[in-house]
């Protein structure tokens, strides 16, 4: 890829499930080495567009590049710079935290150690730990361990935060932060406008299947006439966020 | 256009590592493990005792012509047909296999893990009953060793088949334990499980000759008696083989 280059084009894609339109016209740059959060109630699109830039999905209509990859036909090139957090952790329940995360290591061919990625996420007490046996907030860490075991160059965080407690959150905050400054660029599902404040250089509000307003925090809310990035997205969807994240 | 991206597939030490991860699942998951170990060498304890005494031909006893091949052909069953089919339903149930369709790991390679340790499983299960057979009740071994060796190795192809059918059909981890229940009892029944192939009505009989329960049976007692094994054995199995892996290859949904 060049480095002039987007890392993620996404042009007018849509997609719909028998006769509900999931995605109506989302189209979305994102530049390398950027983090892009992507809002939006729930059901606006938001996991439908990035499972298809993840190529989980097949987009009805529209083009998806990834570091100038097609996420479908050049899908063995994309897996190995590409880190995706689905939006639930679906792993091995038997297996323990060391051994899934030397398992994902594994499929890469020059992944981070598992001491750090298990530092990065807190959860070197429990390495010895089976999945099952983790609490919610530990799955959703593991799960990004997992994500970014392959050093990737793009990662795809899904509702990165939800389900964890304040402290953890600010602590996955952390983990995001250190990927921007290691130039990988994220794409960040979120219900939480604080922290895609915090984390994102610009953020996407996603409406009914649709792209409302793309812009840093700053300009939203300069073009919302509003003093927080929620009062923003409420002035420009009409929606309430966090009541729907709660 | 990306040129500097290389489509690696992870290699020999990624698959080494998925298949120890797939063993410990099956080991962590005791019932598992148990039923298509213990069961079959239950049922031969059971009657090991008389059938040794029973010399039925060439000096080969019952033990070794119909007890054995019939405990071989039901570890490779168990494991193939119930076992296997369970854990790729949950698999998909669960998204397990949705997640890893976003590492570089293929598909290719988890059903290639999944088949390896039930291979694994199976050879362990037929270890067991035939080392206790040979020294609790003087078995002795086939008297074509090789053709016994090809045989199970063909069997075990034909029962994963089956298994790849019911793990393609099943909607459900619950669902692929019933659907691998009922064809393995269909299956057995008609391949002699209870009581020979003799007491079946005669329809029955040979259509349980052609299936792979009663030709994995039949096979293994010819080459243990060092008869030569019936065409009829080896096209039932080796069509089982085909028309799974065709039906599979069909049917099979990874999410």
């Amino acid at each position: 890829m060049n480095s002039s280059e987007p890392a993620i084009v996404a042009e007018n894609l849509a997609k719909s499930y028998r006769r509900a339109q999931a995605v109506v016209d989302v189209s979305l740059r994102v530049e390398a080495g950027e983090a892009v959060g992507v809002v939006g109630v729930n059901g606006a699109g938001k996991t439908t567009t990035v499972e298809m830039i993840a190529g989980l999905r097949v987009p009805d209509h529209g083009r998806i590049r990834v570091l100038g990859l097609d996420p479908r036909r050049d899908r063995a090139q994309l897996r190995q710079v590409l880190g995706v957090q689905l939006q639930q952790a679906y792993l091995h329940h038997a297996l323990r935290v060391t051994e899934l995360v030397d398992l994902y290591r594994s499929f890469y061919p020059d992944p981070r150690s598992t001491d750090e990625l298990l530092d990065m996420v807190e959860l070197t007490d429990q390495r010895r730990t089976r999945f099952e046996k983790l609490s919610g907030g530990q799955q959703q860490r593991l799960s990004i361990a997992l994500a970014i075991a392959g050093r990737p160059r793009v990662v795809i965080l899904d509702e990165l935060t939800t389900g964890l407690d304040p402290k953890a959150r600010r602590r996955m905050w952390g983990t995001v932060e250190r990927l921007s400054s290691e130039g990988v660029t994220v794409l960040l599902v979120s219900h939480f406008m604080e922290e895609v404040e915090r984390l994102c250089d610009r953020v996407a509000m996603l409406d009914a299947g649709r792209v409302v307003a793309l812009d840093t925090p700053a300009a939203l809310r300069t073009l919302a006439r509003t003093a927080t990035l929620d009062d923003a997205f409420v002035a420009l969807t009409g929606r309430q966020l966090e009541e729907d994240a709660a | 256009m990306n040129t500097l991206v290389e489509a690696r597939r992870p290699g020999l030490r990624s698959l080494l590592t998925l298949i120890g991860c797939e063993a410990k699942m099956v080991v962590r998951d005791t019932a598992g493990l148990v039923v298509p170990l213990c069961l079959p060498l239950l049922i031969m304890l059971t009657s090991a005792s008389s059938a040794s005494r029973t010399v039925v031909d060439s000096g080969r006893t019952a033990l070794e012509l119909y007890v054995l091949p019939l405990v071989f052909t039901m570890v490779i069953a168990i494991v193939g047909i119930i076992n296997m089919p369970s854990f790729l339903a949950y698999y998909r149930r669960s998204g397990i296999l949705r997640r890893l369709g976003v590492t570089p790991a293929s598909p290719a390679m988890v059903l290639a893990a999944q088949a390896i340790v039930s291979i694994l499983q199976s050879l362990l299960g037929i270890a067991a009953a035939l080392i206790v057979a040979i020294l609790a009740f003087n078995a002795g071994a086939p008297a074509n060793l090789g053709t016994a060796v090809g045989v199970v190795a063909l069997a075990m192809a034909a029962m994963y088949s089956t298994g790849m059918i019911v793990a393609a059909v099943a909607p459900t981890p619950n669902s692929a334990v019933a659907i691998g229940l009922v064809a393995f009892f269909v299956l057995g029944a008609l391949g002699g499980m209870f009581g020979g192939r003799d007491s079946l009505p005669e329809p029955l009989a040979e259509i349980g000759g052609w299936l792979p329960f009663g030709a994995a049976v039949e096979a293994l007692s010819s080459a243990w008696a060092g008869a030569a094994v019936s065409a009829a054995n080896l096209i039932g199995l080796g069509a089982t083989v085909v028309v799974g892996a065709v039906v599979a290859s069909l049917l099979f949904r990874w999410e």
